[in-house]
């Protein structure tokens, strides 16, 4: 079973979002800050990480750095309800960027791409 | 007294607020920050950008692998995209179509720290032929009429990442600020029946305040009425329209002189922001005479704010003849 952790510092987002992954059988861990989001990835086994960018203290962008630095390999979805900060190019150390959508076929597909059973 | 200068080939006003005249010392630039972390454009993570479009470097190494000493990437989100056709429509009095384009990246060095202006020549040439090579091909596409090749250097010119790089965006149309340079020289030109850019280099090599720096080929001055403060522009002393038409000979001078012409502005100002834009002529165009291909560059000292959007007048501190003298006189490290 993958685990997967969303990191989002709306509750609405993690409720919506932990339900809809749980269904599909993946185990979902919260994180609610970037800096909440780094120490998280040291206690669990992350197969992939959904990560917001527009956050408090340490943006989206920023622990995406961090994370892709301490772990290439693991794969990192965007997932934002802005488009401008593709135009970052920090962005680029994403796997996906996604905005933000109450139907969550996209993002459901995207972690299906990035974790092949 | 404040003075206005009209920019002869736009005829954009510009005021130079002598009063507030500033001195280089009295800009204050944020210290280059770096970030560190992941970076995407390092070499080693290929795998994170698009697959490459053109390689310099290494040819024992395979494509979208280490060994390279620049790549040009399509851009992994693009605003624009390369699929589809110019579809044009009109609703009512609005007009619209497609958002086709290619947006490219060229990273301009595998080395994270190093920065564009202190580039060994050799590879700064290398920018330079990038540039070329990328127009050339994306010609090739006739749904693109203008390939805008720019470079943004500094967070509050708009870079987001401090590995060296600029990009290029292909237009299925002219953007604006090209027709109006046309439009503005073609008019001189009827006229005068000489291009406006050569008339410019003359007057500036009588004059003599404006210029930066000079080579066999290029020149680079601060021009007449300049938006930013320390405003340069280089341009070929031999008159020419397209960036494209140039011998390689000519690529190591444009080369010798950005670098000098860059050197000296940070010596001025260290870590200035700035942002660089090439205008050529427009894609499959045959020779201009009234068009003279040329760089901009334009640092970012000042904030752009109500006046400056609501009059499209421009405030500038620093007149060109000082902006270019503290340049000229500038201790090259």
């Amino acid at each position: 079973m993958n685990t997967i952790l969303l990191v989002d510092d709306e509750d609405s987002i993690h409720l919506l979002y932990r339900e809809e992954l749980e269904e599909e059988g993946y185990t979902v861990h919260s994180a609610f800050t970037g800096l909440e989001a780094l120490t998280k990835l040291g206690q669990i086994q992350a197969d992939l990480v959904i990560l917001d960018i527009n956050m408090p203290g340490m943006n989206g962008l920023e622990a995406l750095r961090r994370i892709k630095e301490i772990n290439p390999a693991l794969p990192v979805i965007l997932c934002s309800a802005y488009q401008e900060f593709k135009q970052d190019l920090s962005s680029w150390a994403s796997d996906e960027y996604l905005v933000k959508s109450a139907n969550l076929d996209e993002l459901k597909a995207a972690v299906k791409r990035l974790l092949p059973l | 007294m404040p003075e206005l200068r009209k920019d002869p080939i736009l005829g954009r006003w510009i005021i130079i607020s002598k009063e507030r005249g500033k001195r280089p010392t009295d800009f204050i630039v944020e210290p280059s920050n770096t970030k560190g972390g992941f970076c995407p454009l390092c070499p080693g993570n290929e795998k994170t950008t698009p697959a490459e479009v053109l390689r310099y470097g290494s040819q024992t190494h395979a494509a979208n692998s280490p060994g390279w000493n620049l790549r040009v990437v399509p851009n992994k989100y693009p605003a624009l995209v390369i699929e589809g056709n110019v579809d044009k429509a009109g609703e009512g009095l609005y007009d619209k179509m497609n958002g086709i384009g290619a947006h490219e990246v060229i990273i301009e060095t595998p080395n994270h720290e190093e920065v564009f202006t202190h580039l060994p020549l050799d590879r700064m040439v290398q920018v330079f032929f990038a540039f070329r090579d990328r127009l050339i091909d994306l010609a090739h596409d006739p749904r693109f009429r203008y390939v805008m090749v720019f470079k943004n250097f500094g967070r509050i010119a708009g870079a987001s990442l401090e590995h060296s790089h600029s990009q290029l965006v292909a237009l299925p149309i002219l953007p604006r600020m090209i027709v109006s340079e046309l439009e503005g020289s073609l008019t001189y030109y009827r006229y005068k029946e000489r291009c406006i850019f050569c008339d410019i280099i003359n007057q500036e090599h009588r004059d003599k305040v404006r210029i930066v720096c000079e080579n066999e080929r290029f020149i680079a001055i601060c021009p007449f009425a300049p938006r930013s403060p320390f405003e340069m522009w280089i341009l070929p002393t031999q008159h020419s329209s397209s960036y494209i038409s140039m011998d390689n000979r000519s690529f190591e001078l444009l080369a010798a002189i950005f670098s000098e012409a860059l050197r000296r502005l940070d010596a001025c100002i260290p870590n200035a922001p700035y942002n660089f834009v090439l205008h050529t002529s427009p894609l499959r165009s045959e020779p201009l005479e009234h068009f003279h291909w040329h760089f901009e560059i334009v640092p970012k000292l000042t904030q752009i704010a109500g006046f400056e959007w609501g009059s499209g007048f421009y405030i500038n501190p620093v007149p060109p003849e000082e902006a270019a003298k503290y340049m000229r006189e500038a201790v090259l490290k």
